[in-house]
This record gives C-alpha cells, sequence and structure tokens, in this order.
C-alpha cells in the first residue's frame, strides 16, 4: 500500500515538472519566433515605403493583428497555468473600495453607466485579494466590451452573508445565446468571431480555474431584457491545498 | 563635444533579434560599436582573449545554448577583469526566478522583449540616455 503511495507522489512530481517545463517552453522558446515574425513584417513594411497596393496593405495589417493575437492567447495560457502558483498572498481588502476602484477603471470612455449597491456587515476581508480583483475586472471587461446598445448599463451587487460575498454583474447587452452558455468558460472560447470583438476569450476560463482554487463558484445566467448576469461567490473563508 | 562612444557587446543567439538590436541601434542613431556572440561560451573566449576591445556594456539574453546567460553572468562577475562592466538582461523570459537571479549578479537593467518592434525601439531610446552617461 505504502509502495503504491510513494509510486504515486513520484509520479505526481514528475508530472508537475514536466507540467512547468512545458509552459517554460511556451513562454520563451514558442515566443521567439513568434516575435520574429512581428519584427520582420515591420521591416518589410518600413523597406518597401510608400506602398499603393491597398491590399498589400491589408495583409501587412493583418499578419500583425495575428501574431498580435496569438501572442494574447499565449499569455492567456500562460496565465491560467499559473492560476494556483502566483499571486497567492493573503491581505485586506475593503470590498466596496475594490468594487468602486474597479469601475473606475473600466469607466472613462466605456460610455456604461455603473451603478454599484452594497449590503455588507464587515466592509474589510483578509483575502486573496489579488485574485479576486482579477475576477471582478474579468467579468466587468467582458460586461462593458461586448456591450451592443445605446443605452448601455452594467450594474454591480454584493451581498455579504454568513459564508460569502455575493458579487452579481449585470448588464443590458446582448447577452449569451442558451446554446453556447455552457461553453463560455473554456479556454479561447468568444461567442461572436474573434474578428468582431478584437478578444481573447481567456478571462472567464481564468476566472473559472480562481473560483474553482478558492472554493467558490462564478455562474452565468440571462438577464431580464436579454442582456447577461455574472454571479460569483467568494468565500470569505479559503483554505489552499498545500 | 568630442565623446568617445563605448563598446557594446550583443550575447544573443537568435538572428532576428540581433538584426533587431542593429535596427533599433540604427533608428535611434546609436552609432556604438556593437560586436556580438552567441552564446555565453564565445562571449567569454571573446572577452578573456582580448578578441574584441573590453566593452563597458553588455546585452545579455537569457536563453541560449551552450551557456544561458544567467550561466555567463556567474563566470562574468567572478572575473576581476570582467565584473565591472554594465550588464542589461535582454529577454522574452517573464519568469520571476530568472528575473531574482540576475538582479542577484548584479545587472542594471532587465528588458522584457517586446513584441512589437515600435516597442523596442522605446526601450532602446532609454538605454541610450545611459550609455551617454557612460561616455561622459
Amino acid at each position: 500500500m505504502k509502495e503504491a503511495e510513494d509510486k504515486c507522489q513520484q509520479e505526481l512530481v514528475a508530472l508537475k515538472k514536466e507540467f512547468e517545463e512545458f509552459v517554460y517552453i511556451v513562454s520563451h522558446d514558442i515566443k521567439s519566433p513568434m516575435r520574429a515574425i512581428s519584427n520582420i513584417t515591420t521591416w518589410i513594411e518600413e523597406d518597401l515605403g510608400a506602398v499603393e497596393n491597398q491590399e498589400v496593405l491589408a495583409n501587412l495589417s493583418l499578419l500583425k493583428n495575428r501574431v498580435n493575437r496569438m501572442e494574447n492567447m499565449m499569455n492567456g495560457l500562460l496565465e491560467l497555468s499559473r492560476v494556483d502558483r502566483v499571486e497567492l498572498e493573503f491581505y485586506e481588502v475593503n470590498i466596496s473600495k475594490m468594487m468602486a476602484n474597479s469601475i473606475a477603471l473600466l469607466e472613462p470612455n466605456s460610455n456604461v453607466e455603473f451603478t454599484l449597491n452594497t449590503t455588507l456587515i464587515n466592509e474589510n476581508c483578509l483575502t486573496l485579494g489579488a485574485k479576486l480583483q482579477k475576477v471582478i475586472l474579468s467579468v466587468l471587461d467582458n460586461a462593458v466590451r461586448f456591450h451592443d446598445k445605446e443605452n448601455r448599463k452594467v450594474g454591480v451587487e454584493v451581498v455579504e452573508t454568513e459564508s460569502d460575498y455575493e458579487i452579481k454583474v449585470s448588464d443590458n447587452g446582448p447577452g449569451i445565446p442558451e446554446q453556447v452558455a455552457s461553453k463560455i468558460f473554456s479556454i479561447f472560447y468568444t461567442v461572436n468571431s474573434k474578428d468582431v470583438v478584437d478578444t481573447t476569450g481567456a478571462g472567464l476560463a481564468i476566472s473559472c480555474k480562481i473560483m474553482k482554487l478558492v472554493g467558490g463558484k462564478i455562474k452565468y445566467s440571462a438577464g431580464i431584457n436579454n442582456g447577461s448576469i455574472f454571479t460569483l461567490i467568494w468565500p470569505k473563508i479559503i483554505i489552499l491545498k498545500n | 563635444m568630442n565623446q568617445k562612444l563605448v563598446n557594446i557587446l550583443l550575447v544573443e543567439d537568435d538572428e532576428v533579434d540581433v538584426m533587431n538590436v542593429k535596427r533599433a541601434f540604427s533608428k535611434n542613431n546609436i552609432m556604438n560599436p556593437l560586436f556580438v556572440a552567441g552564446n555565453g561560451v564565445e562571449a567569454l573566449e571573446m572577452l578573456e582573449n582580448h578578441i574584441i576591445p573590453l566593452p563597458k556594456i553588455i546585452i545579455l539574453d537569457i536563453n541560449m545554448p551552450k551557456m544561458n546567460g544567467i550561466e555567463f553572468l556567474k563566470i562574468m562577475r567572478e572575473n576581476e577583469k570582467l565584473k565591472n562592466i554594465s550588464v542589461f538582461v535582454m529577454t522574452t523570459s517573464n519568469e520571476d526566478s530568472d528575473k531574482i537571479n540576475a538582479y542577484n549578479l548584479n545587472v542594471a537593467g532587465y528588458i522584457l522583449k517586446p513584441l512589437s518592434f515600435e516597442k523596442f525601439l522605446t526601450s532602446v531610446a532609454t538605454l541610450k540616455n545611459f550609455w551617454q552617461l557612460c561616455e561622459l
């Protein structure tokens, strides 16, 4: 029995090492040729000088855009793989302030009217602050980024219960078609083509992994009159394994 | 003012990255003599055997075959003649461990290779200001 356990442990250590090597390869070895493509494209553009052929110009611009997208995807993949390894510090967070600051970060130039309601017993909470911030910003950013209406509204509601903070972010945007709602937490999944809204599709996958790490929940539900509602259940007490 | 331009050694194995630095130099009107070594072993050989004039500045990649940047830095810092050269690490590595290792070996700067050439130009322009101080 002990032998089997030891073997399992050894396999786990080997797998972890392999995974870390994989992440390192993605971040270094694969990024180099990608950067080369991007740089050489710029040089070709420069060396060509004034180009009259619109098709050439459009293709060069497409090429740069796609390499850029590839870099963003690579960074998203890296971030996802590092969720349970980095920024694991507990510190005191003022929940209301964090919400207000997150909104303030996105509000300028967003054309969105934000509302914030909090029902808190204790404003402060000792928690994985960087992780909470990441999830909140990601959900808020989605609400702003995919909005398609003239009269844009995003509401944030925080309610403290005995064991959790329930954070609800609702918008009057386009919502998510019912048949694809189950896919939105998969990495790189985007409801529309990435050409419609230039986005990586990593935010919700990373948020979902963070919520699993802290023992919380993230869920999507359709709002009244279309729109989306994202509900986060963030536990007050977080116990990290290992 | 008659300035003497300091020599710069670039230790980098990727051909396109070498072109990148050369191109950024010429765009920023940086005329300093630039020498290139393909890895740590080659760089040490050039420095120890006086194949090139002693540089005041080294731009160092981390991920290289034969001898990587951190190994090269370690050996360099133990060498009386080479230990005072200013080293700028220039790499794709955003790993904390690489940054900590580099700073422990007393580097003047840590430049993350950006995807776009335009961003790299800005970094090199900043470096130029520092190098000019070395030339005074």
